[in-house]
C-alpha cells in the first residue's frame, strides 16, 4: 500500500532544487513514476515528501548541434526521444533502441532523466549512453556539474546522484566519423527488460579498416552498466577478423559479472554476453567500414 | 454440409456491446451501499502449527469493523469431491495447521483497502514451524514430513487404468523406448482476479457477488462450509474476467468475505492482489512423468506404459481429477491395444495443484507426442504416417473407458500433411513439429453429487415473441452466452435478437454444474436445445389447428416461420402464433424445459474432440532463442455452433498452451514461489503469437446438439507437444522438461555437439 | 494528511475533486468518479488493463497520480460511444469477435484509438506494437489485430453509422 505523503510540484528547476534543498532529509523526485510507484506500492519506498517534476517543461527539450552534439532534458520522455527526427537524423540507435523498450504507453509517461536515475543496471539507456560516449549534468541549489555516464552508475539502483541532486540534463557528443555504434538485447518476450544486453562501438583508423577506439558496453551483467575493458583492449588496431570476434566474445563474457536468478542462470547469461558480444561487434564494424568508404 | 439459420454463422457475441462500451459490471466493479473492504492475512510458513492467533490490536484499529479467524468457522473441511469425504480436506481458512506457503490464517474487513492492509499487521499470529516437504518424488519417501494424518506418505490419491495385457505386448514388440519428462506447473492470470463481494443481511440471507465458473457450486460449498441453507446463499455472476479452470472451487476471497459481512452484516468487497493470484490460488498440476512404449517394426503401437507422481500441493482441489484425466488421455488419440496407467497424486507444502485449461491432457499430451516423435525417428518412418497408422477412428471402443462416436482425427492428419508439404524446403535452424489431440466435451462424473441434472434450461415466450432463456451456464468469456442463445434460436426457429438470456444467479437461473471440462456446449446445449424443442412443440400444436395441413405433413419453425416442411410457402408468422397461443392458454406464455445428465456415456464423456497441430518455429543456435513462426491447427469439434467464438478460442489457446511450452514457469524455492506478477511471469505477447491458420473439419457427434462437441480447451492440449517436436526438427535435441526454455536449449545443443566431437 | 484540489476533464466533463495525493488517476476515474469501464488487472504495470488517454496520448492510469493529471484531458472506453453511437473501433471489434472475457478490452480499444489516432494506416506490424503493452489471456491476440487492421483498411467509416 503507498503511504500517505506530502505533494509538492515544482514548476522550474530552480524551484524543484529549492525544494530538494528544503526536505533533502526525506523526499523522493516523481516525474514518470512508473518505477517509483511499484515501489512505494510494495513498501520499500515511503518518503515523507514527492517533488513532482513531471510537468517541468523548462527539461523537456531535445537540441542538437553540430559542435557539441545532443542535449536531452531530463524530463524529455522516451517517446519524445522515439519520435524525434533530430534524433533519427544523427543518432538513429536511439530511435531503434526506444522502440525496444517496454509499451507505447510505457514510453510516452516515462522519462529518460527517471531511467538514469533510477539506476537500474538492466536498463537499455545506460549501456547505450555510455557507448556514445555520453555524459550527465547535474545540480543541487548551490551548483552544477557533469560527469560521463560510466561514472554515474554505481551499484544495482544507485547512482552518484548524492541526495540534494537533481539530474537535469544528458549530453551526447556528435558521433566521431568513421564510428558505428550498435545495441542488442536479449529477452524472450520482446521489449522486456533484457536479461543482458551489450552496446558496441567502433571507431575505425584512417584506413577505414582497423579499429582505433573501441566501447563494450554490458548491461544487466554487472551490479551496474559497464565496460569491458580487457575485451576492448584485444581490438585496438586490428582489422575485423572472425577469430578475433570469437576470442573478444569470451572475454567480454568473463569480464561479465551478472547473477544468477529464475531468469537465466550467470553461466547462461556469460555466454549471452560472449554470442552478443560477437554480434553487436561485427555489426558495428561493417557499418563503420561502410561509412568509411562513404566518406572516401 | 446442413446449412442452417442461425448456427455456424457469424453472430456478434450477445455481451459485445456492454464489453466494449466498458458497461459490462465485473466483481471487481461491483460497489454497494455500506461496503467494507477486506484483506486476508496469510501463513509465510510452508508447514507450520498455528499455537495461537490475537487480533485484539487489528480489531482495535480505528476503521476495523470485523476481524475473523479459523475459530469464527465451524471448522468444515471442504472440497469439490462431495462424494468422497477422505478428498475434502480443505479448511480454507487455517485453524490448527497451514499447510503451504499463503494460506489464509485471518481476515479483516474495514472501512478502506489501506486500513484493513494496516490491520493485517496488527494481527499477531503464533507459529511453530514444521518440516516442510516440497517435491513429490521426496514427499513420498519414508520419513518424509506427514502433511495430512490420514495420508500415509503423503499419498493423496492414487489412479489406475489398464487394458490388455501390457507385459505380453511389451514382450512382442520389436523395439521400445521409454523417457522420463516434467511437466511443470502454469498460472491461470485471469486478467480479473480472484474477487468477491459477499452482503449478509438481517434476513439471515447471504448474496455473494464473485467471479466465477460456477455459481451453483460456490452456492452449494458455500452454504456448507457456513452451515447454512442451500437456498439462503445467492451467488450472482453476471461477467467473469477469465477462468480457465481457476474459478470453480471455492476460494478464499469467497469464504472470508462471506464471513466477515456475516459478522457485522454489511457486505464485504476483497478482491486478490495480483500476487495473492500467483501465490495462492489455485494451479496446473506439475507431473513427473514416465512412459514406455513398444511398437513393431512397421510402426504399429502395441503397448505403453504410463507411471506419473504428480505434486499434488497442500489439497486436494481437482488434483484427483487431473490425475485421471492424464491417465486417460495419456493413450489419447491413438488405438493402444494394451496400455497401463499408474498415478499417484503427492501432497507437497506447496500451493494446491488442481484444474486448468487442459486438465491434465497438455501434460500427457506433451510427453506423448514427444515421445512418439523420437519411435518415428529411430524406425525411420514419416511421424505422419506413424499417427496415421494407428489413431482412433469412428466406432471406436477405449476399453473399459469411452465409446467413439464422431471422431474426425484421420481427415486432421490429411489437412496437416497437406500444409505441411506446402511449405516446402525450410529455411536453415527451423523445423516443424506435429501433435495429435483428443478431449472430452463435458465429463460424467457426478463426484460432486449434485441431485439434479447436469444442466437444465427453462424457456418462457412472451406475447411479443421475446424469448428468455434461463440457463445455469457460466460465461467466463468462452462464449457460452451466445452459444446457448445460437442454440436456441436455431432449434426454436427464430433470430438471436429474440433471445433475452439469463444466467449467473442461483436465485434466477436453473442449475447447471458449471464451466470446465468443456462441458456447455454439449451438456448446456442440449438442455437448450430439448426446451427449444418442446417450446417449438407447443407452438406448432396450435400452428396446425390453425393452418389445418393434411396428416402426412409436418411442419417446422425456420427465421420466424412456421411452415409445412415440404411446402414452406403455406406458413403463418411465429409471431402470430406466439398470440394465439398465449390466448389458447389462458394468457400464460409459452413454458418450455429441457435438461441433460449423461447416462451410460462411459468412464469419461459423451463426446470427444479430436485434432492435429503443426507449429513451425526456428531457433537461434547460438542462444537456444526459439521463435515461433507458424501455427496450423486441423480440428474437429463436430458441428461449429459460433464460428467466431470458435476461432478466438482456438488463437486464445494456442497463446495459452504456447506458454505452456516455453515461456511460463512458477519456480519455487522452499514452496515460495518466486516471480507473482507479471513482469516475472511471462505470458505471451503481440510479437511471440505465431501466424496461426485453422481447418475445420467437420464431423457430426449424435451426443451432442446438432452434432455439435467441445472446442475451447482441447485445442490446449497439442502445442506444448508440437512445439518441442519443432525444436527437435530444427536442432536434433529433444528436451524434455517444460517450459523449453532457450538456456535448456543451448545446453542440449553443447552436449549433442560435445557427443558428435567424441 | 491534506487533501488537494484536482481539476480534471474526463470525456469532455470538468469535474472539481478534493483528493488524498497518493491516489491514483484510475482510482479517482473508477471509485470518484464511477468509471469503472478502465480495469485494473496488476501491480507492477505489467497487464495495461488500465490504459487511458491523458492529453491524447495513451498512459497507465495506475501509473499515474491523480494530481499529476491536474488540468489534464483524460478519455476512457467510455467516451468512445457517442450517445448510443458505436466507434468505428467499437463496431470493429463487435464484427470481429475481439474480445471474449472483455476485461483487457477497455485498454484495448484505448490503445488501438491512440493508435489509429497518430497512425490512421497502420501496418501489422505497427498493430502489434501498439498494443503489445496490453496483455490479454482469453484471445491470443489475433482477432483484436484484424479488428485494428479493418478500421484502418476504411470498413467502418464513420459516416456509415
Amino acid at each position: 500500500m503507498i503511504h500517505d505523503f506530502k505533494y509538492l510540484r515544482a514548476s522550474t528547476a530552480k524551484e524543484a532544487l529549492e525544494l530538494i534543498e528544503q526536505h533533502k532529509d526525506d523526499y523522493k523526485i516523481i516525474c514518470g513514476g512508473q518505477s517509483l510507484l511499484i515501489l512505494m506500492r510494495q513498501g520499500l519506498v515511503a518518503p515523507e515528501c514527492l517533488i513532482d517534476i513531471k510537468h517541468l517543461d523548462e527539461l523537456n527539450y531535445i537540441q542538437f548541434d553540430k559542435k557539441e552534439g545532443l542535449r536531452i532534458g531530463a524530463t524529455t520522455s522516451h517517446r519524445t526521444v522515439e519520435t524525434s527526427l533530430l534524433v533519427k537524423k544523427h543518432y538513429p540507435l536511439l530511435v531503434e533502441m526506444e522502440q525496444n523498450i517496454a509499451s507505447i504507453q510505457t514510453r510516452n509517461w516515462g522519462t529518460i532523466g527517471g531511467n538514469l536515475a533510477h539506476g537500474d543496471p538492466a536498463g537499455d539507456p545506460g549501456p547505450v549512453f555510455i557507448a556514445l560516449n555520453g555524459k550527465v549534468k547535474v545540480a543541487n541549489k548551490e551548483r552544477e556539474r557533469t560527469l560521463p555516464l560510466e561514472e554515474f552508475f554505481i551499484d544495482y539502483f544507485e547512482t552518484a546522484l548524492e541526495e540534494d541532486e537533481l539530474l537535469l540534463e544528458i549530453q551526447i557528443p556528435p558521433i566521431p566519423s568513421k564510428t558505428a555504434v550498435t545495441y542488442e538485447k536479449f529477452n524472450i518476450i520482446k521489449n522486456d527488460q533484457p536479461i543482458v544486453s551489450v552496446a558496441a562501438s567502433i571507431t575505425l583508423d584512417e584506413d577505414g579498416l582497423s579499429c582505433k577506439d573501441t566501447r563494450i558496453v554490458l548491461g544487466a551483467a554487472a551490479p551496474a552498466p559497464a565496460r569491458a575493458r580487457e575485451a576492448e583492449k584485444l581490438l585496438v588496431g586490428k582489422k575485423m577478423d572472425d577469430q578475433l570476434l570469437k576470442n573478444v566474445g569470451e572475454v567480454a563474457s568473463k569480464e561479465a559479472d551478472p547473477v544468477d536468478d529464475i531468469h537465466a542462470t550467470e553461466s547462461y547469461r556469460k555466454q549471452l554476453v560472449n554470442v552478443l558480444t560477437r554480434r553487436m561487434l561485427g555489426k558495428a564494424w561493417k557499418q563503420a567500414m561502410g561509412l568509411a568508404r562513404e566518406e572516401a | 454440409m446442413k446449412k442452417y439459420n442461425v448456427i455456424n454463422t457469424p453472430v456478434h457475441n450477445i455481451d459485445g456491446i456492454a464489453k466494449v462500451t466498458g458497461r459490462a459490471r465485473y466483481t471487481f466493479d461491483i460497489s454497494l451501499p455500506h461496503m467494507l473492504h477486506g484483506k486476508i492475512l496469510r501463513s509465510p510458513y510452508a508447514h507450520a502449527k498455528i499455537l495461537n492467533i490475537s487480533v485484539i490490536k487489528a480489531e482495535s484499529l480505528p476503521g476495523v469493523k470485523a476481524v475473523v479467524t479459523g475459530q469464527d468457522t465451524l471448522g468444515i473441511k471442504q472440497g469439490i469431491w462431495r462424494r468422497y469425504k477422505e478428498l475434502c480436506d480443505e479448511e480454507i481458512l487455517a485453524r490448527d495447521k497451514v499447510r503451504y506457503i499463503g494460506e489464509p490464517v485471518a481476515a479483516v474487513a474495514a472501512i478502506d483497502e489501506d486500513k484493513a492492509e494496516e490491520a493485517l499487521d496488527l494481527i499477531e499470529v503464533e507459529y511453530e514451524p514444521l518440516p516442510a516437504v516440497f517435491e513429490q518424488l521426496e514427499a513420498i519417501k519414508e520419513g518424509a514430513p506427514l502433511i495430512h494424518e490420514h495420508a500415509e506418505r503423503n499419498i493423496n490419491v492414487t489412479r489406475h487404468i489398464e487394458w490388455g495385457d501390457v507385459d505380453e505386448a511389451f514382450r512382442a514388440a520389436d523395439y521400445i523406448r521409454e523417457d522420463w519428462f516434467r511437466c511443470s506447473s502454469q498460472a491461470h492470470v485471469c486478467m480479473e482476479t480472484h474477487c468477491a463481494v459477499a452482503s449478509y443481511t438481517p434476513e439471515g440471507k447471504l448474496t455473494v457477488y464473485t467471479s466465477t465458473q460456477s455459481h451453483y457450486y460456490i452456492q452449494v460449498l458455500l452454504a456448507w462450509i457456513l452451515g447454512m441453507r442451500e437456498n439462503d446463499v445467492r451467488v450472482i455472476s453476471r461477467y467473469t474476467g477469465g477462468g480457465f479452470g481457476s474459478k470453480f472451487e471455492l476460494d478464499s476471497a469467497q469464504f472470508c468475505s462471506s464471513l466477515l459481512s456475516m459478522k457485522v452484516c454489511k457486505p464485504v468487497k476483497i478482491v486478490l492482489s495480483r500476487e495473492e493470484e500467483f501465490m495462492a490460488t489455485k494451479r496446473r498440476t506439475p507431473m513427473f512423468y514416465y512412459l514406455r512404449s513398444g511398437v513393431k517394426k512397421d510402426g504399429s503401437f502395441l503397448a505403453k506404459e504410463a507411471r506419473v507422481f504428480t505434486e499434488g500441493g497442500a489439497y486436494t482441489a481437482m488434483g484427483a481429477t487431473a490425475l485421471y484425466l492424464t491417465g486417460f488421455f495419456q493413450a489419447f488419440p491413438y488405438v493402444w491395444p494394451s496400455y497401463r496407467y499408474d498415478g499417484y497424486r503427492v501432497y507437497t507444502n506447496t500451493a494446491p495443484t488442481s484444474a486448468m485449461r487442459g486438465f491434465g491432457a497438455p501434460q500427457a499430451i506433451f510427453c506423448a507426442e514427444t515421445q512418439i516423435d523420437l519411435i518415428a525417428d529411430e524406425l525411420g518412418i514419416d511421424p505422419i504416417e506413424l499417427r496415421r497408422k494407428n489413431v482412433m477412428y469412428p466406432g471406436y471402443e477405449v476399453p473399459g473407458q469411452a465409446y467413439i462416436q464422431s471422431c474426425g482425427i484421420n481427415q486432421c492428419l490429411d489437412k496437416v500433411e497437406e500444409w505441411i508439404k506446402s511449405r516446402g524446403e525450410l529455411p536453415p535452424n527451423r523445423g516443424i513439429g506435429i501433435a495429435a489431440y483428443g478431449f472430452m466435451s463435458g465429463g460424467i462424473f457426478n463426484w460432486f453429487d449434485t441431485p439434479y441434472a447436469f444442466s437444465s434450461a427453462v424457456i418462457q415466450i412472451n406475447i411479443d415473441g421475446k424469448v428468455d432463456l434461463y440457463v445455469g451456464s457460466q460465461d467466463m468469456g468462452q462464449g457460452s452466452n451466445t452459444t446457448m442463445a445460437m442454440i436456441c434460436a436455431e432449434e426454436l426457429g427464430v433470430r438471436v435478437e429474440d433471445i433475452r438470456l439469463h444466467m449467473g444467479d442461483t436465485e434466477n437461473c436453473p442449475v447447471d454444474l458449471g464451466a470446465w471440462g468443456s462441458r456447455e456446449t454439449l451438456m448446456q446445449g442440449n438442455a437448450v436445445k430439448m426446451a427449444a424443442s418442446d417450446a417449438k412443440r407447443q407452438l406448432l400444436e396450435f400452428a396446425a389447428a390453425k393452418l389445418s395441413p393434411n396428416i402426412v405433413y409436418d411442419m417446422d419453425i425456420k427465421d420466424r416461420w412456421i411452415h409445412l416442411i415440404a411446402r414452406p410457402e403455406r406458413g403463418i408468422s411465429y409471431f402470430d402464433i406466439v398470440k394465439e397461443a398465449i390466448r389458447g392458454k389462458d394468457g400464460q406464455p409459452i413454458i418450455a424445459r429441457g435438461h441433460y445428465t449423461p447416462h451410460r456415456k462411459g468412464m469419461i464423456s459423451p463426446a470427444y474432440s479430436f485434432g492435429v497441430q503443426a507449429v513451425e518455429a526456428e531457433v537461434d543456435p547460438d542462444t537456444g532463442k526459439i521463435s515461433l513462426k507458424n501455427c496450423v491447427t486441423a480440428h474437429d469439434c463436430g458441428q461449429v455452433i459460433n464460428p467466431i467464438g470458435v476461432k478466438g478460442q482456438l488463437e486464445g489457446a494456442i497463446a495459452m498452451a504456447a506458454g505452456y511450452g516455453f515461456t511460463e514457469d512458477l519456480p519455487m524455492d522452499e514452496g515460495k514461489i518466486l516471480n507473482p506478477n507479471l513482469v516475472d511471469y511471462k505470458i505471451l505477447r503481440t510479437t511471440e503469437m505465431p501466424e496461426t491458420n485453422v481447418f475445420e473439419v467437420e464431423t457430426y457427434e449424435p451426443e451432442g446438439p446438432f452434432g455439435a462437441k467441445e472446442a475451447g480447451e482441447g485445442l490446449t492440449n497439442p502445442t506444448a507437444g508440437a512445439l518441442g517436436n519443432a525444436v527437435y526438427h530444427a536442432t536434433g535435441v529433444s528436451i524434455k522438461g517444460l517450459p523449453i526454455t532457450p538456456e535448456k536449449v543451448l545446453a542440449a545443443l553443447k552436449e549433442k555437439n560435445k557427443k558428435k566431437k567424441k | 494528511m491534506e487533501k488537494k484540489l484536482l481539476r480534471i476533464t474526463v470525456n469532455n466533463e470538468y469535474h472539481e475533486l478534493y483528493i488524498k495525493p497518493k491516489k491514483l488517476l484510475v482510482e479517482v476515474l473508477r471509485d470518484e468518479l464511477g468509471l469503472t469501464g478502465t480495469k485494473r488487472g496488476c501491480n507492477t504495470g505489467a497487464c495495461h488493463a488500465c490504459t487511458v488517454l491523458l492529453n491524447g496520448e495513451s498512459v497507465k492510469s495506475c501509473s499515474v497520480l491523480a494530481m499529476q493529471a491536474d488540468g489534464a484531458q483524460v478519455s476512457t472506453v467510455e467516451g468512445l460511444q457517442d450517445k448510443g453511437k458505436l466507434s468505428p473501433l467499437q463496431r470493429s471489434f463487435l464484427d470481429h469477435g475481439a474480445y471474449q472475457c472483455g476485461f483487457c478490452t477497455s485498454g484495448m480499444l484505448m490503445s488501438a484509438t491512440a493508435l489509429l489516432n497518430k497512425n490512421p494506416d497502420p501496418t501489422k506490424e505497427d498493430i502489434k506494437e501498439g498494443i503489445h503493452g496490453n496483455l490479454c489471456r482469453c484471445t491470443g491476440y489475433n482477432s483484436i489485430i484484424r479488428a485494428i487492421k479493418a478500421v484502418a483498411e476504411g470498413k467502418y467509416k464513420e459516416d456509415d453509422r
